[in-house]
């Protein structure tokens, strides 16, 4: 049976404008130079937005979810005439199904990649030699410590 | 416009593409802009899956970095349209969410930074594009006469417009005419500013976007493209050799990001630029290119 949650809304983050879905008029402008949209059709930022506003998103924050095909365009951003931000909501999604343990692997291990070096990328001697190669300056160091501060406390 | 600024390196292009910062530093002297170093900074972090695993520490990480930049007494300059969308979106949310702030600022609690607030972050195509295309111009010693350019902005440089401020979000030329600043033409396809789908999780389908941007760059004529991200250059350049692994597409367009087209336009020889690094094969254009 379809699980309703009233108060699904207030848990997504407002760190951006994604409270703002109340707005949505459900106009579809955000579905119509959608790139996701155009690949994967259960892929819609209208429905994304509808489901999170009546709280029937769980299946969005499922692993496996569709939300992490979203492009980040900004399309959507800047087409939408209510202020939604489609593609805001959709990072809060991806938000409380990183927090569930349903983000993808590869999501979640740059994570890991920027606590541990603080950079996505590890250095590596061959960059080190292919730097030196190129002229350029040693690569400078990037305060992982730092990063275990900041995001070592169990995520968002 | 034209002035000294702090760089900002990012991840992918000192880590996987350093080929991009050699020409940044080559080419950019020429035109006026000075690039200095300064320690402490770490990934942006990236806008897309480390945002999407937590806003508010991400929120931290990007403050950070923006406190760093502001102690080195410069704006920042970015190479990376991820970097800039980033940078750029934290000091707007910094500056108009105070609420986000406060929790930013507790995660930063156990470090020795502050932030202000007094710090830009500037895109090297935004500071390019300040100095003006005739300025530009004049730095060029062999100009890149008959080559047909397809511009690839990259989303985050455009959009949202009102973060970003660089260009019209849905029909942009300020790139093009920085290109066509080189002796180049600047050639318009179909779809010009659509994304080059690097940031589906679904691998596949985003290279299939990229394919489909290749294909109508060729068929306005396009002999080679131009970019300002890593994530992008990657999308295209390695990606080209993907395309035809899983998709079973060939395209040989070689891709460069704007500073490697000045460096080159300036007379700087593409093996100091660590061209032949690149997976589509640069050396097809060299006649073009005046070598």
């Amino acid at each position: 049976m379809l699980k309703v949650d009233p108060g699904f809304k207030a848990t997504l983050s407002t760190v951006e404008s994604a409270g703002e879905l109340s707005y949505c008029y459900q106009c579809s402008s955000c579905v119509a130079e959608c790139p996701a949209a155009q690949r994967f059709p259960e892929f819609n930022p209208r429905e994304i937005v509808l489901a999170s506003l009546l709280g029937v998103a769980e299946y969005l924050t499922a692993e496996g979810s569709v939300i992490w095909q979203c492009a980040t365009c900004y399309n959507c951003y800047e087409r939408c005439p209510q202020g939604t931000h489609p593609v805001e909501v959709i990072t809060a999604l991806k938000n409380i199904a990183f927090d569930s343990g349903n983000a993808p692997e590869n999501v979640s291990s740059l994570r890991e990649a920027v606590m541990e070096h603080g950079t996505v990328i590890a250095p590596s001697d061959t960059i080190r030699k292919r730097r030196d190669e190129l002229g350029l300056p040693e690569l400078p160091d990037a305060p992982a410590e730092d990063m275990k501060k900041i995001m070592g406390r169990g995520g968002g | 416009m034209s002035g000294d600024y702090t760089l900002f390196p990012g991840c992918m292009i000192p880590l996987r593409y350093p080929q991009i910062e050699t020409a940044a530093r080559k080419c950019l002297p020429a035109v006026g802009i000075g690039l200095e170093e300064y320690p402490g900074f770490t990934c942006c972090p990236e806008p897309w899956t480390v945002k999407g695993t937590g806003l508010e520490e991400w929120l931290a990480v990007a403050m950070r970095n923006l406190a760093v930049g502001e102690n080195s007494g410069r704006d920042l300059l970015v190479l990376c349209n991820g970097c800039y969308s980033t940078l750029r979106e934290a000091s707007h949310i910094l500056s108009v969410n105070p609420e986000a702030a406060k929790a930013a600022e507790k995660k930063l609690s156990g470090l020795k930074v502050s932030y202000k607030g007094k710090v830009e972050v500037r895109h090297v195509a935004s500071v390019l594009a300040g100095i003006g295309p005739e300025k530009i111009a004049k730095s060029v010693k062999r100009p890149l006469e008959g080559l047909k350019v397809a511009v690839h902005h990259g989303c985050h440089l455009l959009r949202p417009s009102s973060v970003m401020e660089f260009d019209d979000p849905f029909e942009p030329s300020i790139l093009e005419d920085l290109v066509a600043a080189l002796g180049a033409e600047a050639v318009r396809y179909e779809g010009y500013t659509d994304c080059c789908g690097r940031a589906l999780n679904d691998v596949n389908a985003g290279l299939a976007m990229a394919e489909e941007k290749v294909r109508a760059m060729e068929e306005a004529g396009a002999d080679c493209l131009a970019l300002v991200c890593p994530a992008c250059f990657e999308q295209f350049d390695l990606g080209q050799v993907e395309m035809k692994r899983h998709l079973k597409k060939e395209h040989h367009l070689p891709a460069f990001h704007y500073c490697q087209l000045l460096a080159l336009a300036q007379g700087e020889d593409p093996d100091a630029l660590g061209l032949s690094r690149h997976k589509i094969k640069v050396k097809p254009l060299h006649r073009k290119l005046g070598l």
